[in-house]
């Protein structure tokens, strides 16, 4: 227990260290010591989350959740408050997968990042948000839930706009966490539903009461918990930050954008199963919007053209499997594809990183060809990603889907339906993945791939802004001028070899018949679920579907070969053809616009109105005016009286007082 | 310890008035005094007893015989934390004065002053001395910003003179009736406990009712009777803007819940809707405004109305948590907007003198420090979840969901406008390019001197707001207790520690 | 002798007094009227105190009337000293002495 408790508290406080060290030294620390640093802590982390993950499996199964607590942060009357983690498998499971593909991110990081003027700003933000989706992972009540999640929302923020002289990041930044605030207010005012009914903000106190708190409660906390885990996982409607976050280094487009902080709306409806449970219509609502948007966003990444676009849309879309799954009570599946993406996701980002380093910045796959020979490891760490992506068996990615959509189709009911669409997706998928790699790695050799075979890497002239082509300040932003990272750097070989090797077998640890390591380690968390206990594919739903999965990704890479290797005029005719359908796709379905005109624009008309005409007229015109207009008129009246001559106010003395007397005189 | 709050009362008064003879040192003088105040809040904080809820360190002497006026100072869980937050901020905006370098020894007077009307204002126990304090607060506010503020200021001054002093008149009147109205037998005491032990009949309580609201609304100030605060806010010179609208504004939020709801509450059940309302307006109405204008002062003042209409919401759901949460978030505010005015004269003098937002940018990278402690700010102002004005909003609003459910979730409208607000002003004054008339230099070791000890006291209390809640726990309930039972949907909620 | 007599003198002087104030434009012969109101009200305070004053159980007869007169005499006095510096002042900055060229505070 205490063993539990310390490497629990440990594994949250290194990163956090990393991260004070990196900030206040940032004078102190100099060359690649940042970096250095931030790795260390994030190792040791990572080997403190492993020891945690031993110590729990050493406590009996029920004794498998464990709480600590360090001190009370909001006990007042009504509330129970603590700053207190819950330690059990899942969160055990989700621990050890963060720290890990994070330490192998902030070595990727130490070389890619080494040109750039704000290293140590880098580090103690790559830090902080390993920390924050460390708290958000192992927070163990509601208040630190939402206190992590808000964290790696800002730390999202920081991160995207981290080259901020760029008009379009700091863009892209408060776009991303104005939707992540929306996400916040929705799981706050989950929580409040959730608690009116259960009396308690603590995770197992909660759950044990969730069959008492009243359905109405339950499905409201439910739905609105969901508009958190939507905006943070980027589902329909609230996806569309993700793309523009892109405008962030690539490495955190691997690390925050892929790997970890945009599954936290998958871990939270995996928490939160006891009270999903009780909420058939908040779990239906779960499952059909992850069907949408893996659907929706493998269409868009059909189509665009902006390399690390295209990864963020497979990564929604991916997402949108994982949260399919959970919502449909398969949460070890959910869980499972979590894990194999974190891996894969993460290794396609670092290997598109180094192309883009090798084109100098241009993230435009028009503009790439034939990078194959020229970067040969990349090449093979591209192609084991995707195919891992695309579900091509014996990778990664192949086993954790199928499993995914196996489990969903055991529900029955319309939720067959789902899964016909996740396989016609996991064909679009392996499409849009080979797309990639046949236009960026295949063909003749573009000058800047011809340019690094000969050794040498291409520098562009003046840097400029891969969305807007605006020349740059470069004072912070990459690339700098003397970058040198395509793949020539031992810290991103090593990194990428050490993903590229896990986004090959990281699957095998559950392999239907052979092994089911993952389904009995996170046992105890899933234990009186019931759909934990009812979902068991039959032999022939698991071999038929898992064939199926893999005929899909095989088919899309040959119609991926077939359009743009054998015969690139099909390309063309298809677009033609599907004129209006293209269109809808270049244009993401039109969600940007469907936001801008609903809520951006009403809002800044409000605020144009208020500031121009309602503070004028109403405010400072009668609110204001009233007032000062009757002490002005007032005023003014008793001002005429005023005139000056001493010898008049005498005489209306005299006056006055000759009145006064009169007065008496009379009424005596 | 035997702890006298007539000490900690007049203390910054005194060393106000000994400024106007150091002369060069007068500054130095008004700090030290403020400091020994802080001081003397902090063996306060530390030796108060949190467990009882009664009044402690009373010091009670009959002032005015026949008029049954009392001098009568007493602290507990309601006050106490407002007078940390007074004298620290206080404290801090003196030093920053001083550092300034630039203004005269009556300035610091007239600070002084201010210091102990605000002081007198939160400790009264009498309802007259009360109103007394809360007037004066004013006259200094009036001097300093009538010598020494900037652009119109005599007619800015006298706009918000003439708003607060009808507010304040309306309150005299209403403070005396209540007075004259709850005496027995011909016995007149204006001392709270006193007035507390009569219940006045529902039509008195409603129209006294609505002469201090008008006086408490106009302080705070609540939409729509803000009208001042523009010009007002404009013209101040930084320092007593900064802790105008840190503190003197939370002294109206504190007389809600220590003359208004105890003492009237049927008045108070009876018009609960309407100043739930106005507090939602100001929420909506301010976070509007505040991310349409591109003054900085007035990003900050407008930001100032919706976070009072928060603090008003929770004040008026006349629940346990929102009112706890009302106090809380009286504390959170000061402690972020003294530095946040702070920062706003540092981004001014980086922009060239101009306050625009649109003549800022891109100092961030050459100014590293600021840059952090200004997002530190930022965030903590936007009630990011981790810092103490996080449990501050998420208590008021809880507080509002239990028992008006569709003001709370309208007013979470207010959270998401705060991101955009907040946000805004630190990317353009800090991100994207750097503008023309710009001159990036980071902060100077004095101004860390004003910055840094706000900042610690934001993270403290980000990581232990237990600190303050645990202090009013047994108080401030007690407080909407009579108001609440008088609307008549009175819930207890069950607790398992 | 009758009260009337007193009175009748105050109620001349005090006329005197008030006609002066009205009509003459010379601040110094303002003040004068001013004066000679005011010890007309003294007249008629001791007069009244001469004529109705009652002793006490004590066989003590006060004085309220004459003290009265005695402190409008110092105010008086005061009165004179402010306004003939005054008038000295406005001699010497070379101002008019004419109080109906005087009227800087009108409104």
């Amino acid at each position: 227990m205490t063993s539990v408790k310390t490497f629990a508290w440990l594994t949250l406080l290194f990163p956090l260290a990393g991260c004070i060290v990196n900030a206040l030294g940032y004078r102190v620390l100099r060359g690649k010591l940042p970096g250095y640093v931030g790795t260390a802590v994030l190792f040791a982390s990572f080997v403190s989350a492993v020891l945690m993950l031993f110590s729990l499996q050493d406590l009996a199964v029920e004794e498998r959740h464990v709480r600590a607590v360090a001190w009370d942060y909001m006990a007042t009357t009504g509330f129970d408050g603590q700053l207190a983690l819950l330690v059990d498998p899942l969160s055990v499971f989700m621990t050890v997968t963060i720290t890990g593909v994070s330490a192998l991110i902030h070595l990727y990081s130490v070389a890619y990042m080494g040109g750039d003027r704000g290293y140590t700003r880098f580090f103690s933000y790559l830090n902080f948000f390993v920390f924050s989706m460390l708290l958000l992972i192992l927070a163990g009540n509601f208040i630190f839930l939402i206190v992590g999640w808000a964290f790696v929302g800002a730390a999202s923020y920081l991160l995207i706009s981290f080259w901020y002289r760029r008009e379009t990041a700091t863009a892209a930044g408060i776009k991303a966490f104005v939707i992540n605030v929306l996400g916040d207010v929705g799981l706050v005012l989950g929580t409040f539903f959730i608690f009116r009914g259960s009396g308690t903000l603590d995770y197992l106190g909660t759950f044990e009461k969730a069959g008492q708190i009243s359905s109405g409660d339950v499905t409201a906390g439910c739905i609105l918990l969901l508009v958190g885990a939507f905006a943070k996982s980027a589902q329909i409607p609230l996806h569309t930050w993700l793309a523009d976050a892109m405008e962030g280094p690539t490495p955190v487009s691997a690390l925050i954008h892929a790997a970890t902080m945009v599954t936290a709306g998958v871990y939270l409806i995996a928490r939160m199963w006891p009270l999903f449970e009780q909420s058939s219509s908040a779990a239906a609502v779960g499952a059909i919007v992850g069907c949408a948007t893996l659907f929706v966003s493998a269409t868009i990444g059909l189509v665009v053209t902006d390399l690390k676009r295209i990864i963020a849309y497979s990564t929604m879309s991916q997402i949108g499997y994982m949260i399919m799954a959970v919502s449909s009570g398969a949460y070890v599946a959910g869980i499972f594809h979590f894990y194999t993406h974190a891996f894969f996701k993460a290794l396609l980002f670092m290997a598109a990183g180094s192309v883009i380093a090798a084109m100098a910045g241009v993230q435009n796959i028009d503009q790439m060809r034939g990078f194959r020979k020229a970067m040969p490891f990349t090449f093979g760490c591209f192609v084991i990603g995707g195919l891992s992506l695309s579900g091509v068996p014996p990778f990664a990615g192949f086993f954790s889907k199928d499993e995914v959509l196996a489990y969903v189709a055991d529900r029955g009911d319309w939720h067959v339906a789902l899964v016909v669409v996740g396989y016609i997706t996991a064909f679009i998928t392996a499409v849009y993945t080979f797309r990639m790699i046949f236009r960026v790695f295949f063909g003749d050799p573009s000058p800047e791939a011809r340019e690094l075979e000969q050794g040498h890497l291409h520098h562009a002239d003046v840097p400029r802004n891969p969305v807007t082509g605006e020349e740059e300040d470069t004072e912070v932003g990459f690339p700098g001028p003397e970058h040198h990272i395509a793949e020539q750097e031992l810290p991103m070989r090593l990194a990428m070899g050490v993903l590229a090797l896990a986004a090959i077998v990281a699957g095998w640890i559950q392999i239907p018949n052979v092994t089911e390591a993952l389904d009995n380690f996170l046992e105890p968390t899933f234990e009186g679920s019931r759909f934990h206990e009812q979902l068991h594919p039959s032999d022939s739903l698991t071999f038929g579907g898992l064939a199926i999965g893999a005929l899909c990704g095989i088919a899309g890479i040959a119609v991926a070969f077939l359009i743009w290797r054998r015969r690139p005029e099909i390309a063309v005719t298809l677009r033609e053809r599907f004129r209006p359908l293209h269109t809808l796709f270049v244009n993401k379905w039109y969600a940007d616009e469907a936001l801008d005109r609903l809520f951006v624009r009403p809002a800044a008309w409000t605020g144009r109105f208020a500031q121009q005409t309602f503070e004028r007229v109403v405010v400072n015109g009668l609110v204001v005016g009233g007032p000062v207009g009757l002490v002005r008129a007032g005023s003014a009246a008793v001002r005429s009286r005023q005139s000056g001559f001493l010898r008049a106010y005498a005489a209306l003395m005299v006056l006055g007082l000759a009145g006064v007397l009169l007065w008496l005189l009379v009424r005596s | 310890m035997t702890i006298h709050l007539s000490i900690v009362l007049w203390l910054p008064a005194f060393a106000g008035m000994l400024a106007l003879v150091a002369r060069r040192f007068a500054g130095w003088v008004t700090f030290v005094g403020s400091l020994a105040a802080l001081a003397y809040a902090v063996a306060l904080l530390v030796d108060f007893d949190a467990s009882s809820g009664a009044l402690q360190y009373v010091t009670d002497k009959l002032w005015i015989d026949q008029l049954g006026i009392h001098y009568k100072l007493g602290v507990d869980g309601l006050n106490i934390a407002l007078v940390g937050l007074t004298t620290l901020s206080f404290t801090v905006c003196v030093l920053w004065a001083t550092l300034e370098r630039e203004h005269p020894p009556q300035f610091f007077m007239w600070l002084g002053v201010m210091h102990t009307a605000v002081l007198g204002a939160l400790l009264a126990q009498d309802l007259l001395l009360f109103v007394l304090f809360f007037d004066l607060m004013l006259v200094p506010v009036f001097f300093l910003t009538g010598i020494w503020g900037a652009g119109d200021r005599v007619r800015a001054i006298i706009r918000l003179f003439i708003y607060t002093l009808v507010g304040s008149l309306l309150m005299l009147a209403g403070a005396i009736a209540l007075g004259v109205l709850s005496g027995t037998g011909g016995e007149v005491s204006f001392a709270l406990s006193d007035i507390g032990s009569v219940t006045l009949d529902k039509g008195t309580q409603e129209w006294i009712f609505l002469c201090f609201a008008a006086a408490f609304l106009v302080k705070m100030p609540a939409f729509p009777v803000h009208g001042w605060m523009p010009d007002g806010y404009r013209s101040m010179p930084l320092p007593v803007l900064a802790v105008f609208s840190g503190v003197l504004s939370k002294v109206a939020a504190y007389g809600f819940l220590r003359v208004v709801t105890p003492l009237l509450p049927d008045a108070t059940a009876h018009f609960q809707m309407l100043l739930l309302l106005v507090g939602l307006a100001s929420i909506l109405y301010g976070s509007i405004m505040a991310f349409t204008t591109t003054e900085t002062r007035l990003i900050l003042g407008y930001s100032s109305i919706a976070q009072l209409g928060f603090i008003l919401l929770g004040v008026f759901s006349l629940d346990d948590d929102g009112a706890q949460g009302a106090i809380l978030q009286s504390v959170n505010h000061g402690l972020v907007v003294v530095p946040a005015f702070f920062i706003v004269g540092l981004l001014a003098a980086r922009a060239g003198g101009s306050q625009d937002l649109r003549d800022m940018g891109g100092v961030a990278f050459r100014a590293p420090i600021l840059a952090g402690l200004f997002l530190i700010v930022a965030l903590a102002t936007l009630a990011m979840p981790g810092s103490s004005n996080f449990v501050g909003e998420f208590l008021i609003l809880f507080g509002v969901f239990d028992t008006k459910i569709v003001i709370a979730i309208v007013a979470f409208t207010g959270v998401v406008l705060a991101s955009v607000y907040m946000l805004r002003m630190f990317i353009r004054s800090m991100h994207n390019r750097v503008n023309p008339g710009v001159t990036p230099t980071d902060i100077r070791f004095a101004d860390g001197l004003v910055l840094v000890p706000m900042v610690a006291v934001i993270l403290l209390l980000a990581l232990y707001p237990q600190l303050p809640l645990e202090k009013g726990e047994q108080t401030i309930p007690r407080q909407v207790e009579a108001a609440s039972q008088a609307t008549g949907d009175h819930h207890e909620i069950q607790v398992i520690r | 002798m009758s009260i009337a007599w007193y009175l009748a003198v105050s109620a001349i002087i005090f006329a005197i007094g008030a006609g002066g104030v009205l009509v003459k434009r010379n601040p110094l012969v303002i003040l004068l009227c001013l004066e000679l109101m005011l010890n007309a009200a003294n007249l008629a305070l001791i007069a009244f105190n001469r004529m109705h004053a009652e002793a006490d159980v004590h066989g003590k007869v006060p004085h309220d009337g004459q003290v009265f007169a005695l402190i409008v005499m110092v105010v008086a006095a005061c009165e004179v000293t402010v306004g003939l510096g005054i008038i000295v002042a406005m001699y010497r900055r070379r101002l008019p002495v004419d109080v109906d060229e005087l009227r800087e505070l009108h409104g």
